[in-house]
């Protein structure tokens, strides 16, 4: 029961990192329809930039959080200024594989600029070990979960309640209509990009505090987030969270017991299950085109 | 080369090779792939330093690669199905065939056929989804595959070989056959230039098999499933038959190019298919051209071939030559220069290479009317 709960607390807030890469897939896919599958990578970026924020430069987190944010959110406009822009109305295989293409390029770089030798994790949170009658779990645990959840909660706040969350609501539930009314659809894409990206950075940073270690092999997590954002279902915000920590506690539970030769295998599994019986995902809309 | 030729039946439309011009490039080829390896094997030396010890291993592995990015661009741009699942194909190809060869001991042309069994078998399996699910869902459900045949690959290894990797012993051509013999009655296939003479004719007769039928009802059908499978149906094309076929000949080959390049790398272990396989192939067929046969030979072709030609192109150029940066990182630079493209070709020409050629080829018959 107390490793149970140990696994749990881990898939916890491993979900929670599932959650905000699941929330970037799903912030650009309402409103562009793009599967952004260079999530992981986007990921990764936002690992080392932070990793240079607070290893190397020594920043306190909350500043280098907000820096990193704030780099991956420019590099989303350029994304979306300088490539996705020029992409849309074209097969959609053909726009994945150019979000592949962006992967590969960023695997490339990052190799280039920081070397493959592997970085250890961040220290910036707390890694206090709090027992709760007898399970032991480290303190950026709650960290990473509880930001999560109130990232994500505020992103669903936005949507229902803003102007800005509301044009985006419109663009992705009908393009004519929303440009008609005078909303720039051009706008609204820039900005899922640049928020999804930003999601990814602040993802990364997390994650860095929760991997073993920070080397290319962490971009993974952007493949093993998708089946999280089928199951929440690829246009909810909502579903981001939910499916999020039913993913992540999942794997981490389910490897845990099993071995870490399933820790791959789980998600895809849970993916696999979801297509077959509801591929619309827990909270997506039900617009899936079926023979 | 101006000159436009008309057909008078569909016969005559159908043809593979169809103009002069046509039969001039089929002769250059042929005469060209023929006399290649023995100019490579003799240690012909090139002009320019060009490094072409390497090139008979680059043009097996291409061989090998050509068969299977042909295979995937069968299923995805003739058919319209997009599937990932091909490295897991490929994994699929090297299970069987480790199973069956370093274990079994069967004869590899034996193999060889029951890989593309079993793989049209799986690619049964794979269609399933595909009858459900269509584009971008279809693409997501078969990610997965790729992840539980690697689950099943290092399951099989530590099992069969513990944690040594699958060594694939040369095959042996049957003593039966004419003017083979190494004087000890078998005949093996143990270097590059005898491995050329196996995969060429394989990939040969893989490639003019998939031409043929993209070329037959059965193919037309793909083509009407990829525009709309709901009209399709309407017309009296079967899509359930037409999926579940395109994705068992796809599987078929890919899972023996899987086992080919098994065959021919001779020893494959855990760490032979990361998950960067499964985009490789879809470099290929980006860079080649989609919805075309010779779209995936020239993807393959410079998939291998430009980290080569870049290595060669860095070494004599004298200013790019000093730089130690670049020497020092050349396959990260070569991996940034591979995704560079990608995303260059489908923002700017949408049928990559294959496109560019036959673009070229207008370009110079309009000559000097030609914008």
């Amino acid at each position: 029961m107390v490793r149970f709960l140990t696994l749990l607390a881990s898939g916890l807030s491993l979900g929670g990192v599932y959650a905000l890469v699941s929330l970037g897939f799903v912030l650009v896919f309402k409103s562009t329809r793009v599967l952004n599958l260079a999530m992981g990578e986007f990921l990764m970026v936002g690992a080392y930039l932070g990793f240079f924020f607070i290893s190397h430069l020594g920043w306190p987190f909350i500043p280098a959080l907000v820096a990193v944010a704030i780099l991956m959110g420019i590099l989303g406009l350029f994304v979306h200024y300088r490539i996705m822009r020029g992409l849309v109305g074209r097969p959609f295989f053909a726009i994945v594989l150019v979000t592949i293409g962006i992967a590969i390029v960023i695997r490339g770089v990052i190799l280039v600029v920081a070397g493959p030798i592997e970085r250890a994790r961040m220290t910036a949170l707390s890694s206090r070990m709090f027992d709760i009658g007898g399970v032991k779990i480290e303190a950026f645990n709650f960290i990473i979960f509880g930001s999560a959840l109130l990232l994500v909660g505020g992103f669903y706040v936005f949507f229902q309640r803003s102007r800005l969350g509301l044009h985006m609501r419109a663009v992705a539930e009908n393009l004519q209509a929303a440009s008609a009314m005078g909303i720039s659809p051009d706008r609204v894409y820039a900005f899922a990009w640049g928020i999804s990206l930003a999601m990814a950075g602040v993802a990364g940073v997390f994650f860095g505090h929760y991997a073993a270690a920070i080397d290319l092999n962490i971009a993974a997590i952007g493949i093993r987030a998708a089946p999280a954002a089928i199951v929440g279902g690829l246009d909810s915000v909502k579903g981001a969270i939910v499916g999020g920590l039913i993913v992540g506690t999942l794997e981490q539970v389910g490897s845990g017991y099993l071995g870490a030769d399933y820790r791959d295998v789980i998600p895809f599994l849970i993916l696999t299950i979801m297509l077959y019986v509801r591929p619309a995902g827990l909270y997506g809309s039900k617009e899936l085109i079926r023979i | 080369m101006g000159r436009e030729k008309f057909v008078t039946d569909y016969r005559e439309d159908m043809r593979i090779i169809r103009t002069a011009p046509q039969r001039v490039w089929a002769v250059i080829v042929a005469v060209v792939l023929i006399a290649l390896p023995f100019l490579l094997n003799n240690g012909w030396i090139p002009p320019f330093n060009f490094p072409w010890v390497a090139w008979l291993t680059v043009l097996n592995l291409t061989l090998t690669a050509i068969i299977g990015a042909a295979a995937f661009n069968i299923l995805v741009g003739n058919t319209g199905q997009v599937s990932l699942a091909h490295a897991g194909l490929l994994i699929f190809g090297t299970i069987v065939s480790g199973w069956l060869g370093p274990i079994l001991g069967w004869d590899f042309f034996l193999i060889l056929t029951v890989t593309l069994i079993a793989g049209a078998g799986a690619g049964l399996v794979i269609a399933l989804p595909a009858l459900r699910l269509k584009g971008l869902y279809l693409l997501l459900a078969t990610l997965g595959i790729y992840y539980f045949a690697y689950f099943a690959y290092k399951r099989f290894l530590v099992s069969q070989f513990g944690f040594i990797p699958i060594i694939y012993g040369f095959p042996t051509i049957p003593e039966w056959f004419p003017g083979l013999n190494d004087g000890d009655g078998a005949f093996q296939i143990s270097n590059n230039f005898r491995w050329y003479w196996v995969l060429m004719p394989i990939t040969a007769l893989s490639l003019l098999f998939m031409s043929n039928i993209v070329r037959t009802s059965e193919g037309r059908a793909f083509a009407a499933v990829k525009a709309r499978d709901t009209a399709a149906s309407l017309v009296g094309v079967n899509p359930v038959r037409s999926k579940l076929l395109v994705f068992m000949v796809s599987s078929a080959f890919v899972t023996m190019s899987g086992a080919l390049q098994s065959y021919y790398l001779t020893a494959r272990e855990e760490a032979s298919y990361p998950f960067q396989t499964t985009l490789d192939y879809a470099i290929m067929i980006v860079l080649g051209g989609f919805s075309s046969i010779i779209g995936a030979v020239f993807g393959a072709i410079f998939f291998y071939g430009a980290p080569i030609w870049i290595d060669w192109i860095r070494q004599e150029t004298p200013i790019l030559r000093d730089i130690e940066f670049l020497s020092s990182y050349k396959s990260e630079i070569n991996l940034a220069i591979f995704g560079a493209l990608i995303v260059f070709v489908l923002v700017r020409s949408p049928d990559g290479l294959s496109g560019a050629w036959v673009k070229l080829k207008a370009y110079f018959s309009k000559w000097p009317y030609s914008a």
